[in-house]
């Protein structure tokens, strides 16, 4: 393992902001996969899995040198600064850097470490990001695929997870790292999951196994993984929106992962001052719950949850 | 007459409202002509919280002279403005990169979508920004290069000091200005002055530009006035100096003069070690027209804009 800096900037008071990278593999040998952890200060769960990671890539690799095909790069944290101070943005502006890609070098200070980082991650064949979801939720780990025209959808299931969601890119998409990836030819792919602002073993667990066994089976690694999930492809259309209609306190009874049923209660929504009953969020579908609200008080209109159909 | 455009139940006791002050003639036709003003889409930005008091004033005290439809929208995101919050609070979500929305996405988003469908249909918008904190910023409405054919002209009315046509970056996609500029609807976007500020001179010179415009476009019933001159990069360049160092920044000169190349602009300091860490030089003759107002800088924080030898385009 070669630990180096791929970018640094400085700052007025602060130690400067170093983004880390741990390279596995014999040096000048073919740049296979680049994973990345989170972009943002938030996304505790990303920070956890890569830095497993790189523990367990150094472990195996120490016990055989053999053990990396090719040249593995992991960067467990590209935005050090806002995890030490709880925030997910930029500190100064509240700038998203994963708003930035590919970067512009004589930009402003998040399009900078954009485009320097973007500069040593951009020539591995297969490259991996991992995202918290943007929005006030936690989901069950899921592989994100941009339509672009380049992607390959097909190569998603290497990571065994249960579901790959492949997705028409929004405008802002396409500033992502993982869209300008794809625009520049690697192979790329999210990985979404948790909550932000909390560790969630158990979900970590199924990315870290997920990321182990995609390096497994495009053999990147020598190591025998389990075999996963066939890896189910759904768009947007295979998605239902279970949006609240009342706003208050909310208490919700089904978990990401459950199988739901047509009529079952998912959650209830509570006055927040009288405690009387405003809703009771019934599944309008059979389906699996794929992402849920993340907070005990909801917005009217809320998307409450996310159910993946079984109908078509 | 105050409308409410978009209303959505807060957690506690409270309704979260999207409102605008519309004006309209006695009889509204097919041919009746429609603006829409908005701003308050970043919570910090309050440059035009006065431009929508004066231009309301105006039409309160001139309602005979009303031909078009006249839609005022001073806040946008009410919870922003109400916190100081650049972002929508709760999500901490831009929402001027959000548009065009969905209903079926969070909160901010449907905000978007709510204010695209209001907006929808009328022939004109604009669009008003304040810069952020940090810069400080001549009054220019900004306009992408591939809309420039059918908005210069349009941005010449408003007799602003600056029209700066731009290379679109891909972010702007998700703009207000972009989602209406899409569906037809003619769209400027105004940056002037300082973010949590109101500088009174701008506003009541953009309130003026408005009324000149609504009287070109047939909205109200009013003599153009000739516009002052107006300034367009379509045959200039704009230069931008950043940071290369981090520290505090002490800038030489005000905004909106003319500099010569090599002149000083401004020095980046280090206060623990006294010294300069970077002296700033113009690297053109030309027009400051931004200046940084928050003097804490990173690598990269932008400093100041120069418009190189800006054209004069008159009326």
């Amino acid at each position: 393992m070669r630990e180096e800096i791929l970018c640094e900037i400085t700052s007025l008071s602060r130690e400067p902001l170093r983004i880390k990278g741990f390279r596995f593999g014999t040096p000048n040998s073919k740049p296979s996969c680049v994973i990345v952890g989170p972009l943002t200060g938030t996304a505790i769960d990303q920070l956890w899995v890569a830095s497993r990671l790189v523990r367990f890539l150094r472990q195996q690799e120490l016990e055989n040198p053999a053990f990396i095909k090719g040249e593995i790069l992991v960067v467990p944290a590209v935005n050090p600064y806002s995890f030490n101070m709880g925030k997910s943005f930029w500190p100064m502006d509240n700038t998203d850097i994963d708003a930035m890609f590919p970067g512009y070098d004589k930009g402003e200070s998040t399009q900078r470490i954009a485009a320097k980082l973007f500069e040593k991650i951009n020539h591995f064949e297969y490259a991996v990001v991992l995202e918290a979801r943007k929005d006030r939720a936690e989901c069950i780990p899921y592989v994100k695929v941009l339509k672009t025209g380049y992607e390959d959808v097909n190569e998603a299931q290497a990571f065994g997870l249960d579901f790959i969601h492949y997705k028409e890119p929004t405008p802002s998409d396409t500033v992502s790292l993982n869209y300008n990836w794809q625009i520049w030819n690697a192979k790329s792919f999210s990985i979404i999951s948790g909550k932000k602002g909390t560790l969630r073993k158990i979900e970590s667990t199924k990315v870290f196994d997920a990321l182990i066994r995609f390096l497994s089976k495009k053999g990147m690694i020598d190591y025998a993984a389990f075999e996963g999930a066939v890896g189910n492809v759904i768009t947007s259309e295979d998605m239902e929106v279970v949006k609240s209609n009342a706003a208050g306190l909310f208490d919700a009874l089904a978990p990401i992962g459950e199988h739901v049923v047509h009529g079952q209660p998912l959650a209830r929504i509570y006055n927040a001052l009288d405690g009387s009953l405003l809703q009771t969020i019934i599944a309008p579908c059979e389906g699996i719950v794929s992402c849920k609200y993340d907070y005990p008080l909801i917005f009217q209109n809320a998307v409450a949850f996310r159910i993946i159909k079984l109908e078509k | 007459m105050i409308e409410e455009v978009f209303s959505v139940k807060l957690p506690v006791e409270e309704t979260l409202k999207l409102k605008r002050n519309r004006f309209n003639p006695p009889d509204i036709t097919k041919s009746t002509k429609r603006i829409s003003i908005v701003t308050g889409t970043h919570g910090d930005e309050l440059e035009g919280q006065y431009v929508c008091y004066l231009l309301i004033k105006w039409l309160r005290e001139n309602p005979k002279k009303i031909k078009g439809i006249v839609d005022i929208y001073p806040s946008m995101n009410p919870m922003g403005i109400d916190s100081i919050s650049r972002n929508f609070p709760f999500y901490d979500v831009d929402l001027n990169r959000s548009f065009p929305g969905h209903t079926a996405d969070f909160l901010p988003a449907q905000v978007a979508n709510a204010i695209v469908e209001t907006v929808k249909g009328s022939d004109f918008a604009i669009d008003i920004h304040a810069s952020n904190i940090f810069l400080k910023e001549l009054p220019q409405i900004r306009i992408s290069r591939s809309n420039a054919h059918d908005l210069v002209p349009l941005a010449e009315k408003l007799g602003i000091d600056f029209i700066w046509v731009h290379d679109a970056v891909t972010v702007l996609e998700s703009t207000f200005s972009h989602a209406l500029n899409s569906i037809g609807t003619k769209t400027l976007v105004v940056e002037m002055g300082v973010g949590m500020r109101i500088t009174k001179e701008y506003g009541e010179n953009l309130a003026k530009g408005i009324l000149n415009f609504m009287a070109y476009a047939g909205i109200i019933d009013e003599p153009m006035h000739p516009c002052k001159t107006s300034v367009s990069t379509q045959n200039s360049s704009v230069h931008f100096i950043n940071a290369s160092d981090a520290g505090i920044f002490i800038p030489t000169l005000e905004h909106n003069v003319m500099v010569k190349k090599g002149e000083k602009l401004g020095e980046i300091i280090d206060p623990l070690e006294g010294v300069i860490k970077e002296s700033l030089l113009s690297p053109c003759d030309g027009l400051l027209f931004t200046i940084r107002e928050y003097p804490v800088v990173y690598e990269g924080s932008l400093l100041a804009r120069i418009l190189e030898n800006p054209c004069e385009v008159n009326e």
